[in-house]
């Protein structure tokens, strides 16, 4: 009967405390707290929060790489793309160095190499005075009929001032 | 520090900009009431400091969906209810491993002079609370030291008033023995 006359009170929201208990309520609890605890207690959840979402963020990405349909497709690209940048380059440069390397060698070591490599530098030579049609038909040889007459040679000198002693030198 | 509403500190922090200052003050207003009602629970100040962040970590996930038909209070205090329950329960699995039950290791928490140093009336008031069943550990304390009205504790723990009413009566009862008792 006085239970039940307690949990009525409680209804009219008396607690009906018994006086032990009634003059505990409001006194300190006496747990320790460490120093300054509640100043940095915000800063410290920011950082765990912070922490969590860069957390979940790899595990976002880990995750999406365990499904083969994701990462297959991305792995091929990555390594065609490493082939590409870093191997494709290297192979040509290596075979040029090498062919480069090994026509030194011989033009320093096999003289019949040597001749034809320069018989194959005029042959392009040739080829390059062709290309440019160049006409040739006109003789250059110094005992031709483009010979200069001697007074033309004459008037040359005193043009420019030279002393004509000078054609008895040659 | 200006003072806002419960409600003005969620439209705060419904907004991208002022999202992180509205977190900010709310962990202030409320920090001391969650870690006293958590390590009232849990006793020991370490473990209270790991419910409280894991409280806070999830108002700030969740805060953008909380739902105002109600009071931002009594929704903190369920998921501080939730995870100190958790925490009790993980505790619980973990000492089976170990020769001493929860209760136990509470109690020599409460004897350790770096972790508790009231008067022995209150240390005799905290380990007869340590002894009672969890609901009313809840309920006592919601009542007892939040001063929570039964319709506020009805809505955080999902009982009714009738019940709490009960489970507050039987609290005291055993808490008035244990405590005069010793």
């Amino acid at each position: 009967m006085k239970m039940k006359q307690n949990i009525s009170n409680q209804t009219n929201g008396t607690d009906n405390l018994p006086p032990v208990l009634e003059n505990l309520r409001y006194e300190v609890t006496g747990f320790r707290v460490p120093n300054g605890y509640f100043d940095s207690l915000n800063s410290r959840i920011v950082d765990e929060i912070k922490k969590q979402e860069n957390k979940s963020l790899l595990k976002s990405i880990v995750h999406s790489f365990r499904k083969p349909l994701v990462w297959a497709p991305v792995a091929t690209i990555f390594v065609i793309s490493l082939l590409l940048i870093f191997v494709a380059p290297l192979k040509k440069n290596t075979t040029n160095q090498v062919a480069d390397e090994w026509t030194e060698i011989n033009m320093v070591y096999d003289p019949s190499y040597a001749a034809e490599a320069l018989l194959a530098e005029r042959n392009s030579i040739d080829k390059e005075l062709e290309d440019n049609d160049i006409n040739y038909s006109e003789p250059v040889s110094l005992t031709g009929q483009n010979q200069p007459t001697d007074a033309e040679i004459e008037q040359y000198l005193k043009e420019h001032e030279i002393d004509a002693d000078i054609l008895n030198e040659y | 520090m200006p003072e806002y509403t419960d409600n003005e500190l969620v439209e705060l922090f419904r907004d991208a900009d002022k999202k992180h200052y509205a977190f900010n003050l709310l962990v202030q207003k409320h920090q001391e009431k969650v870690y006293y009602f958590v390590r009232r629970m849990v006793i020991d100040h370490d473990d209270t400091d790991d419910v409280v962040q894991n409280i806070f970590i999830k108002v700030w996930n969740n805060l953008g969906s909380f739902r105002e038909d109600s009071k931002l209070f009594t929704w903190l205090y369920r998921i501080a209810v939730n995870e100190s329950l958790s925490f009790l329960k993980s505790k619980q699995l973990r000492s089976y491993l170990s020769l001493s039950t929860p209760e136990a290791m509470m109690v020599k928490s409460l004897h350790d002079e770096t972790n508790f140093d009231g008067p022995e009336i209150q240390r005799r008031l905290s380990e007869a609370i340590i002894r009672l069943p969890k609901k009313q550990q809840l309920v006592f304390n919601m009542r007892y030291y939040d001063d929570l009205s039964y319709d506020e504790m009805s809505e955080i723990l999902g009982t009714s008033v009738g019940a709490l009413k009960a489970s507050y009566h039987f609290a005291v009862k055993k808490i008035e023995e244990f405590v005069t008792a010793n």
